[in-house]
């Protein structure tokens, strides 16, 4: 004899299946976050460039990698001054002691950007997660950031373009420079220059996890910021200079 | 349905993968045909500025799906080029594709 389901049955039967529905919807939602969401303001993408490990073929390395994974540096019609740089190798001497250090320089990816300060069209602009960027839907080419950049980092385009890769869109008349290789931070990979250096002399993370790799290291050893004097808070940190 | 992608069976897309999709990934052709700049003008806001990077909307996959082989060559032709997939309305109605200036205007897969 089957049991007729009373109003008190019913309520708790239909709770409990509507509890179990929630749960899972929301853990949709968590995931499908984690994956395809936003960048986060929990997060502030930093890395550290230890030059006492650092040999200059590794940096040269970063430099081909950048220019493979971007498909800068193939410009036939712009002259030296011209031509695109995103990355390059700089070298530094001690003025008292004389030694020489090499060291790749970039985009710093600063908490308070100077480039975004004077950017006209809102173009230049930083992420929650702390890299700096173009948006080249809005670049005029007044190169303002290029001026501001206290780095040397931006790059401007000469010259009409052709066969970009799929992940970074360049053409003549704006402004780029590096972007962290954001496309693979997204995907939760490491930028093409961290991850062509095999050693520890790089390392990328995210500095707001006390955890990561990078917070340890950078509350273990000396390290600096280039021009730490205008208190930029760059992303970028270097040690050994 | 399948009038509504028989549509996409002309000359403009030919060989393209759109041709043989048989899933419909558009809500119609019509809001496609009228929307488009407008999603694709937050969909480059939400990848570039959030880093929401989904294949609904973006400039990228209208190009994977859209770009047609050169039978002779078996390389993609540009979706911008004359008579392909973009620039056949946008001369119809005097508009220019900016777009490509910077984008990529061919898939990167199997092909140059």
């Amino acid at each position: 004899m089957t049991k007729a389901l009373n109003r008190r049955d019913f309520i708790q039967n239909t709770s409990a299946i509507l509890g179990v529905a929630s749960v899972a919807s929301g853990f949709t939602l968590t995931t499908f976050a984690a994956d395809k969401g936003p960048a986060s303001g929990g997060k502030r993408w930093g890395m550290l460039i230890n030059t006492n490990i650092l040999s200059e073929a590794e940096i040269d390395s970063m430099v081909s990698a950048c220019k493979k994974e971007h498909g800068w540096g193939f410009e036939e019609h712009s002259t030296g001054s011209q031509k695109p740089s995103w990355i390059k190798k700089v070298k530094v001497q001690d003025r008292a002691t004389k030694k020489i250090t090499s060291l790749p320089l970039m985009c710093q990816h600063c908490e308070e950007p100077p480039c975004v300060d004077v950017c006209p069209t809102n173009a230049s602009m930083k992420r929650l997660d702390g890299v700096v960027l173009v948006d080249r839907h809005l670049c005029i080419g007044c190169r303002f950031c290029m001026m501001a950049c206290p780095y040397d980092a931006r790059s401007f385009v000469h010259e009409d373009l052709s066969n970009q890769k799929e992940h970074m869109p360049r053409g003549k008349g704006t402004v780029e420079s590096c972007t962290l290789c954001v496309h693979k931070i997204d995907n939760g990979e490491q930028p093409a220059c961290v991850a062509s250096v095999k050693t520890d002399a790089v390392i990328f993370g995210d500095l707001k996890d006390k955890n990561s790799i990078i917070s340890k290291t950078l509350r273990k050893i000396q390290s600096t910021q280039i021009r730490a004097d205008l208190n930029l808070n760059t992303g970028v940190r270097y040690s050994g200079i | 349905m399948g009038t509504m992608f028989a549509q996409y069976s002309n000359n403009l897309s030919g060989n393209s993968d759109a041709t043989y999709r048989t899933d419909p990934f558009h809500e119609s052709i019509s809001s496609i045909r009228k929307m488009h700049p407008e999603l694709l003008k937050h969909k480059r806001n939400e990848t570039l500025r959030h880093g929401v990077r989904t294949e609904e909307n973006s400039l990228k996959e209208c190009v994977n799906c859209h770009a047609n082989i050169n039978e002779n060559t078996g390389h993609y032709i540009d979706v911008n080029k004359k008579g392909q997939f973009c620039s056949s309305c946008h001369k119809k109605v005097s508009i220019s594709v900016d777009c490509f200036s910077c984008h990529r205007p061919t898939p990167t897969k199997g092909g140059s």
